[in-house]
């Protein structure tokens, strides 16, 4: 039961700590401050609450399809975030458009903490109240979480001691990444109730890298990383990177344009 | 203001989608004492099923399989539909992420 429940939660914890860790690390590099993220958390802790609770009726929604449909919207809703983050942290955020990229960085938090760590919630909850698991339960979520943070904290470590342009540069092609991945994971999701038809995997590299090694875990929440990933996964994926990589272009052209008029 | 080319494309989806909802096999599992039951279920390659499974613990428990790309949580005493397939012929391991040492599945796909 300890060790179950480190990795449960690690696995959730590590994918929700990497986009706020590269988030931060942005903010940083756009000199943004961090209130986004004190606004983000305490929404985050409720919408959690109120979501594990309603799970199970929710799940039953839809024809059955309720917590498919609302898990992928949380991770559509972080994907179509992460476009107008790029835009305005390669573009030339002043004071307006500050409020509204910390605004739009909570928002991509609190929805991925959501999608996360319900099941957390849920588990610890159900599981700690068993007879004679309290313990365990709670001391591996406690070391699961732990890990999970000091992974993120890390991240975050490595992404703030490069030089400022490249940190910025790595930090955009990371949620660029994060967010093609949201997609794709979201996709999976759909397919399991039959909101779209099943794909016949293209490749399978379980065999080079588990989903379920530590290496897949860090993997699948840095690059939504899939083993056996079906076409419609992989041109999601594609086109996600490139409406990433426009959106940045198109924040440096208006960074470029504004420079040239002031 | 609907455009035929509008309706024909709706008839279209219609006549695709609604053979495949007709013929879509049911297979059941329960969850007990945090084990599946039963542990093996066989299915036909390259046929799409629906697979109900039943949660008969009072205590949630999260269906998982990497192999088969799958993850839902099902809280105790309800039931989750998860759609699988078409499949090729294998086996595909499952679990319950909340008891991982117990609940263990595979979908045999022949």
């Amino acid at each position: 039961m300890l060790l179950n429940s480190v990795i449960l939660v690690l696995r959730e914890v590590l994918e929700a700590a990497v986009l706020v860790s590269v988030l931060l690390a942005l903010a940083h590099s756009v000199r943004l401050r961090r209130h986004w993220l004190w606004c983000a958390l305490p929404l985050s802790v409720i919408s959690v609450m109120i979501y594990s609770r309603a799970l199970g009726t929710l799940t039953e929604a839809l024809d059955g399809a309720g917590q498919e449909v609302i898990n992928a919207s949380l991770q559509g809703a972080v994907f179509l975030l992460v476009p107008p983050i790029l835009c305005l942290c390669t573009g030339f955020p002043q004071s307006g458009h500050r409020r509204l990229l910390g605004a739009l960085m909570g928002l991509a938090v609190t929805f991925a903490i959501v999608r996360e760590c319900a099941e957390i919630q849920i588990y610890v909850q159900a599981f700690s109240a068993a007879s004679g698991q309290a313990r365990a339960v709670w001391a591996g979520s406690a070391l699961g979480a732990g890990i999970g943070l000091s992974a993120g904290v890390l991240v975050y470590a490595g992404l703030t001691a490069l030089a400022p342009v490249a940190s910025r540069r790595v930090c955009l092609v990371a949620l660029g990444l994060i967010g093609a991945g949201m997609v794709m994971q979201g996709t999976m999701l759909l397919e399991q109730v039959d909101w779209l038809p099943q794909q016949v995997p293209l490749w399978d590299s379980s065999g080079l890298v588990s989903e379920q090694s530590f290496i897949g875990e860090l993997l699948y929440a840095v690059l939504g990383y899939e083993a056996t990933p079906g076409a419609l996964q992989v041109a999601l994926y594609g086109a996600s990177l490139v409406l990433a990589a426009a959106a940045a272009a198109v924040g440096r052209k208006w960074r470029i344009s504004s420079e040239t008029t002031v | 203001m609907r455009s035929p080319g509008y309706l024909a494309l709706l008839l279209a989806l219609a006549v695709v989608c609604l053979p495949a909802l007709a013929k879509t096999p049911i297979f059941e599992l329960e969850i007990r004492d945090h084990l599946f039951q039963p542990e093996e279920i066989r299915i036909p390659a390259n046929t799409k099923i629906k697979l109900v499974v039943y949660n008969r613990d009072p205590t949630p428990e999260e269906f998982e399989s990497y192999e088969l790309n799958r993850e839902k949580v099902i809280m105790g005493g309800r039931k989750a539909n998860i759609f699988i397939g078409p499949l090729a012929p294998g086996v595909y391991p499952f679990f319950g992420e909340f008891n991982p040492r117990t609940a263990q599945g595979r979908v045999v796909v022949e």
